[in-house]
C-alpha cells in the first residue's frame, strides 16, 4: 500500500466525504484553522522579536518564553486538529498538490528549529537572559522561525489556489 | 482597476493580508488575555498594553492597507456582500473599542486596581469581536 493509496482510502471515508461535501463544514473548519495559525504565529513572533531585540528589550528572554509558549501550544493544538480535518477532506487531491507538499516540509523544519534552539543556545540562557542583544545563534533561530512560519502561511494559502 | 484585472495581484495582496493577520491577531490575543488575567501574568497590565502596541497598531495598519486593496478589486461585489458588511460594521466597533482600551491601559489613565472587572469584561468583548470579524472575513468568499 503506497501513500497515495492511503490518501485515496482516507478520501473515501465518511469523515472525509462529509466535510468535503458539506456546504459549510469546510469553510468553518478552515476559518478556525486560520485563527489557530494566527495564535501560533502571533505569539511565537513576540518571542522571536524579543530575541531580535525589537520589543520588550528589558524583559528577560526566559520570562517571555515561559509566559508566551503555553499559548503558542494552545494555538498549535487548534491548528493541528483543524489542519488534520482539512487534510483528511482533501487527502487525494492534496497528495498531488505542490503547495501542500512544500507546507509539510516547512512544518517539519519549523519543528526542528525550536528543538535545536532549546537543546543549544537556550540551555545557557542565564548568561544572556537580560541582554537586549542576544547571541547570534539565538537571533538566527528567531529569523528562521519568522521566515519559516511566513512560508507556511504563504504555502497554506496557495494550496487552495493550486487545487482550483 | 489594477486589482480587478491582475491574476496575481489578488493572491499576493490576500497573502499579505494573512501575514499581517498573524502578527496583528497574535498580539491582540496576548493583550486581551493579559487584560483577562490569564496570560503574561508576570508583567504589569500597562506594560503589556504599551509594549505590544507597536505590534497591534502596526499590524492594524498593514491589514488596513492590504484590506483596502482587496476591496478595490471588487467594490460593487463587496458592497452587496452581507459578510463584508458585517465585517466592516464589527471592525469599526472593534477598532474604536479595543484601541481606546489598550491605549488607556498603556497610559495608565484607567485606575486598573479598581477596574479589573471592567477590564476583563472589555477584553472578553474585544476578543469576541475580533474572532467574529475573522470568521466573517472568511465568509466573504463563500456568500
Amino acid at each position: 500500500m503506497t501513500i497515495l493509496h492511503l490518501c485515496q482510502w482516507i478520501y473515501a471515508t465518511r469523515l472525509s466525504t462529509g466535510i468535503r461535501e458539506s456546504p459549510y463544514w469546510f469553510p468553518i473548519i478552515e476559518g478556525i484553522h486560520t485563527l489557530g495559525i494566527t495564535a501560533v504565529v502571533g505569539t511565537i513572533a513576540v518571542l522571536d522579536l524579543r530575541l531580535l531585540g525589537v520589543i520588550m528589550k528589558r524583559e528577560p528572554v526566559s520570562r517571555i518564553a515561559r509566559q508566551v509558549l503555553p499559548w503558542t501550544w494552545a494555538g498549535f493544538s487548534v491548528m493541528f486538529v483543524t489542519g488534520a480535518l482539512l487534510s483528511i477532506a482533501e487527502s487525494a487531491t492534496n497528495y498531488f498538490n505542490w503547495a501542500f507538499r512544500i507546507k509539510l516540509i516547512l512544518l517539519a523544519l519549523v519543528g526542528l528549529n525550536p528543538l535545536i534552539f532549546h537543546l543549544g543556545v537556550f540551555r545557557n540562557v542565564n548568561s544572556w537572559d537580560v541582554a537586549s542583544i542576544t547571541p547570534p545563534r539565538a537571533r538566527a533561530a528567531a529569523v528562521c522561525s519568522l521566515a519559516l512560519w511566513a512560508g507556511i502561511i504563504v504555502a497554506g494559502r496557495l494550496i487552495a489556489y493550486v487545487n482550483m | 482597476m489594477f486589482m480587478r484585472n491582475s491574476t496575481y495581484a489578488f493572491a499576493v495582496v490576500e497573502i499579505g493580508h494573512l501575514l499581517a493577520l498573524a502578527v496583528f491577531g497574535g498580539a491582540i490575543l496576548l493583550v486581551d488575555l493579559r487584560f483577562l488575567g490569564v496570560a503574561f501574568k508576570l508583567q504589569p497590565v500597562s506594560q503589556v498594553a504599551r509594549e505590544l502596541l507597536p505590534l497591534t497598531a502596526g499590524g492594524l495598519f498593514a491589514m488596513s492597507v492590504t484590506g483596502f486593496l482587496l476591496f478595490m478589486g471588487g467594490t460593487m461585489r463587496y458592497y452587496h456582500n452581507p459578510a463584508f458588511r458585517l465585517k466592516m460594521l464589527l471592525f469599526v466597533i472593534a477598532l474604536i473599542f479595543h484601541f481606546t482600551l489598550q491605549v488607556r491601559v498603556a497610559r495608565r489613565s484607567i485606575a486598573l486596581e479598581q477596574n479589573s472587572r471592567w477590564l476583563k469584561l472589555g477584553s472578553a468583548t474585544s476578543l469576541l469581536l475580533w474572532f467574529t470579524i475573522g470568521l466573517a472575513g472568511r465568509a466573504i468568499g463563500y456568500v
